[in-house]
């Protein structure tokens, strides 16, 4: 009775659990506002992504290809890189901000993308944009490195890079958020403002869940401006919520610009919450208030209305971001429910050093599996070949069929969820996102049990 | 004819040449806008790669195959789960989905070890399945991998299964097509022609270029089946992998999708003889003369005047209770290939809708050239439209809806114009009589919905009418049309299913006898 880490012994993946880095990178882009990264690649890097985050949000997000083709793939690309940068500028005035992603086909024919953003710099824009503040940030993000995990981290880290600069102190923390969804923004600002504490948070795309105005107006962004980036070197310190994604952003700024950084915990569940408002607590000096005591007592009134009742010992299979998966199994213990198995997609050497996971091994006592380099895959086998028995599956869309066809609950958590309504609209950080995830679960669990005939008098009295 | 210029594309000049209007008394010797050339980049193009066009597009769709592509994970994972091509094996090829993970090393010393070790991996991993198509990747093309000796390696050690090798990166020519080029080319030079099928009609063709979106193949292959006719293979939607290795026995092809597969239709022709035979599965008039092309093919008019009749007679009443409430209504056909010309007039004369605007993502000339021909006069027609250049056609042209893919629906919705999925449809299948009400079924509830009135309105400015507390489609469609219309007894409402598959799917064909194989007996 143990935790056991270990990678997939498979040398392929059946059915993936994230996509490439470029994607990552794509999502850091468009949360910048003015803001549309141009894809060195071909054009389904971009195409599937733009797809796969309207299917998520429900929204369609600007971003644009250089559109390489044979002629490019064989002589060298750069010169779309160029026109690319030209017509985006001529076409979109607004625009201040271009990331260009490269990807795993830019990346093996050698294109220098760093080189083209110089020769852009004195070239393009002094002579044709010289009254135009336009900034081509460079980021590499080779396919076949990592996952869009690390594109994001990698991402987030560059433009930091690119902009942070050291002026006047703002009196603000910087709160990278990690890859979330616009729900959890809210829920983190509002925590934020009970606290009485100012922060540049990236990325800020709340509007990610953007409304469908009388004016018509037709593009969801996000909304850190080049300015909130630039006044990243001026808080005096950074939170990063989640270690790998955002981390390296954090860590770079206390790495050059002496702004030391707390990274993680994740704030999913009532202990991790209370983790990052202590934090906040000793970064700002400011007291937690009586509202916040309240609002973790109607959390943890929701939560003792369900734990002792239905969630012990529901064996429970959790998939997907590294930080949202690893908090989720802390909240779920907590709930006395049993993770069973644990799956990371990508082959991040961290994960073996990463303390929470240690702590996992440690303490607990019963069969539980994490694998990292992970697939779906790997939990339908151990579910139809290896005596997996699940109680609820936690996870994104993509491992639906899992659950479908093994009737097993799942509830949709994470990126991307596009088969269940408006799930980016809910947190699954603070106290609110405790009460979320802990009432979808059970309300999942309840259907089930009524579905199946399985107990389902027993919520009569309840 | 004047080529139209878009405000947003002045400073790209080269764009003029893809959109034109379709003057009064024009032809298409007017009015053709350029196609199929390298997409300007940085543009906002909603066009693909060549890689999605040969493994999402065409080979994905076959149902009973380890879908396997090599390269990072990335090409595998976006084209995974965002069609809907279903099958009738429990939709196996939308379940499962292979990817080689090549990684940094791989690139650097080469994936063809990985990539047979994944090969045998699948196959160990599903038992049952002796099939696998394989896909190049912009990665695995550029570092030289010989796929097809591996996979040739592989079926000499398991000589039980079989492989198709497609190689198609993602930057082979400026679009999807190319993707679909390419498949089409490598299947009939390497499969077609290995298997022998077991022939069991008189009547027997392939159904090529069909993707079996929501149920379409199905439909249709159930009007073919009630006329005796035996389908040999479909290309590719709910099709099999070995009974597309025995196309060359078949009498015809019957093609639906040409953007997509005529190609091997073309090749079929040459090398087999087999005659090519263009079909509409959409839109009653279109689809009765289809079935009827075939009839007279085979010398069995009578079968196909015989499903004519009774579909019409059940149908038809449906379809033009909608067509009486969506005549006038304007509606943009932004699909990606082929459906501009699919459905541009049959939309226009069975629905009554105005096709304000025609565009397509990868079409090649030969497309706009039909969908002009079948467009009506001041159509606007588009070659590899980018974002800017939409809104702005949406702006001036003030559609009532428009039919496109799942993202530009996203950003359609946001001009306040609501959209239907052209690729993967609403609430289909919308391919055969029933499906075509469904289709106009779906047209009326999206442009008659009472929440879509509503996001017009602005309650800051706006005086709102006091008395409503909710409003029926009815009262939106019905509010012009005569009394004579509005009760007309003979017209309804669509009365089929939510699903109608399953029923398909445990119908049994009607039996005729199959001669030949009768006569052949006789002479032994």
């Amino acid at each position: 009775m143990a935790c056991n880490l270990s990678e997939r012994t498979r040398a392929g993946i059946i059915n993936p659990i994230f996509t490439c880095q470029p994607a990552g990178a794509q999502f850091a882009s468009i949360g910048i506002k003015d803001c549309i990264g141009l894809v060195h690649g071909g054009q389904g890097c971009v195409m599937f992504v733009r797809l796969i985050f309207s299917q998520h949000f429900k929204e369609s997000f600007e971003l644009a290809s250089s559109s390489v083709h044979e002629e490019g793939a064989v002589f060298g690309a750069l010169k779309r890189v160029e026109e690319g940068v030209d017509v985006l500028l001529m076409r979109y005035p607004h625009v201040r901000v271009i990331p260009i992603i490269s990807t795993c086909s830019t990346e093996i024919i050698g294109d220098d993308i760093d080189g083209v953003v110089v020769k852009l710099n004195e070239g393009l824009l002094k002579e044709k944009y010289a009254d135009r503040e336009v900034y081509l940030v460079p980021i590499h993000s080779p396919s076949f490195v990592g996952s869009m995990i690390s594109g994001y981290d990698s991402a987030v880290r560059d433009i930091v890079k690119y902009f942070a600069t050291k002026s006047d102190p703002n009196g603000k923390i910087n709160l990278f958020t990690g890859w979330v969804n616009p729900g959890d923004v809210t829920a983190l600002k509002h925590l934020l403002s009970e606290m009485d504490i100012e922060a540049n948070l990236l990325f800020e795309i709340e509007e990610f869940d953007s409304p469908l105005m009388p004016d018509g107006q037709h593009v969801s962004h996000g909304e850190t401006t080049v300015e909130d980036l630039r006044d990243t070197g001026n808080a005096f310190a950074s939170i990063a919520l989640n270690r790998y994604e955002g981390g390296k952003a954090a860590q770079y700024l206390e790495d050059e610009l002496g702004i030391p950084a707390t990274i993680g915990p994740t704030p999913i569940g009532i202990r991790n919450t209370d983790a990052f408002l202590q934090t906040l607590k000793k970064i700002t000096g400011k007291p937690i208030p009586q509202a916040l005591v309240k609002e973790r007592g109607i959390a943890i009134d929701a939560l003792t209305d369900l734990t002792h009742m239905f969630l012990a010992e529901k064996k429970v299979a959790i998939y997907g971001n590294p930080d949202l998966v690893i908090g989720l199994a802390q909240f779920c213990i907590d709930l006395e429910m049993k993770p069973m198995l644990l799956l990371l997609g990508d082959d991040n050497p961290n994960y073996a050093r990463d303390p929470r996971i240690l702590k996992l091994k440690e303490k607990v006592d019963w069969d539980m599996d994490i694998i990292t380099n992970s697939d779906l895959f790997e939990m339908e086998d151990r579910i139809k070949n290896k005596g997996l028995d699940l109680d609820l599956i936690l996870g994104h869309s993509k491992g639906r069929f899992t659950a479908i066809d093994y009737k097993i609950p799942m509830v949709r958590v994470g990126f991307p969820t596009y088969d269940r309504a408006g799930m980016y609209r809910h947190p699954v950080v603070g106290y609110a996102g405790a009460i979320w995830l802990a009432e979808q679960m059970a309300n999942a669990l309840f259907t089930d049990m009524e579905y199946k005939g399985e107990r389902e008098w027993s919520l009569n009295v309840w | 004819m004047p080529h139209h210029e878009f405000d947003c594309s002045t400073c790209i000049p080269e764009r003029k040449k893809h959109a034109v209007v379709k003057g009064p008394g024009e032809t298409i010797a007017d009015a053709l806008p350029a196609g199929y050339l390298s997409t300007i980049p940085g543009s906002i193009s909603e066009r693909g790669c060549a890689y999605c066009g040969a493994k999402h597009v065409i080979g994905t769709p076959m149902k009973d195959v380890l879908h396997i592509s090599h390269g990072p994970v990335g090409c595998t994972y976006d084209t995974w789960q965002t069609k809907r091509y279903i099958s009738d094996n429990d939709n196996f090829q939308l379940k499962y989905t292979f990817a080689t993970d090549m990684k940094e090393k791989h690139v650097i010393f080469g994936a063809e070890k990985l990539l047979k070790q994944n090969i045998l991996e699948a196959f160990k991993a599903f038992p049952d399945i002796k099939r696998m198509t394989l896909y190049q990747t912009c990665a695995s093309a550029l570092i030289g991998d010989d796929i097809n000796a591996i996979a040739d390696e592989v079926m000499e050690e398991l000589p039980d299964v079989d492989i198709f090798v497609c190689n198609s990166p993602g930057f082979r020519g400026p679009s999807q097509s190319g993707g679909h080029h390419t498949i089409c080319i490598a299947w009939f030079k390497d499969k077609v022609g290995t298997v022998e099928p077991k022939i069991t009609s008189d009547y027997v063709i392939n159904y090529v270029g069909e993707y079996n979106i929501q149920g379409d193949q199905e439909v249709m292959q159930d009007y073919f089946k009630r006329m005796g006719i035996q389908v040999l293979s479909t290309f590719t939607g709910n099709g099999s992998y070995d009974d597309l290795r025995s196309m060359h026995r078949a009498h015809l092809n019957v093609l639906e999708c040409a953007r997509s597969s005529e190609y091997l239709c073309n090749e079929l022709r040459v090398k087999y003889g087999i005659p090519r035979l263009d079909i509409d599965g959409f839109g009653f008039a279109p689809l009765s003369d289809s079935l009827r092309k075939i009839g007279l093919f085979f010398g069995i008019e009578d079968r196909a005047e015989e499903i004519i009749a009774a579909e019409t007679a059940r149908w038809k009443p449906e379809l033009d209770w909608y067509k009486e409430r969506l005549t006038g209504k304007k509606v943009c056909l932004w699909p990606g290939g082929s459906k501009l010309w699919h459905w541009a007039h049959a939309i226009h004369e069975e629905m009554g809708v105005e096709v304000v605007s025609v565009y397509t993502k990868f079409g090649h000339q030969g497309d706009m050239e039909k969908g002009i021909a079948r467009a009506e006069e001041g159509a606007l027609a588009i070659d590899d439209p980018n974002e800017l250049e939409s809104l702005e056609a949406m702006y001036k042209l003030k559609p009532d809806c428009i039919f496109t893919g799942k993202r530009p629906g996203e950003f359609a919705k946001k001009v306040r114009v609501p959209y239907l999925n052209a690729h993967a449809y609403h609430n289909g299948p919308w391919k055969g009589y029933e499906g075509w009400v469904r289709f106009a079924r779906d047209i009326y509830n999206a442009i008659y919905s009472p929440i879509h009135r509503l996001a017009l309105v602005d309650i800051s400015k706006d005086e709102l009418p006091s008395e409503s507390g909710f409003q029926t489609r009815r009262m939106l469609s019905d509010v012009n049309l005569s009394d004579e219309i509005k009760n007309a007894s003979e017209l309804r409402q669509y009365t089929g299913k939510f699903d109608v598959t399953p029923d398909l799917r445990n119908k049994t064909a009607l039996d005729y006898p199959y001669l030949r194989q009768d006569k052949l007996e006789q002479l032994v």
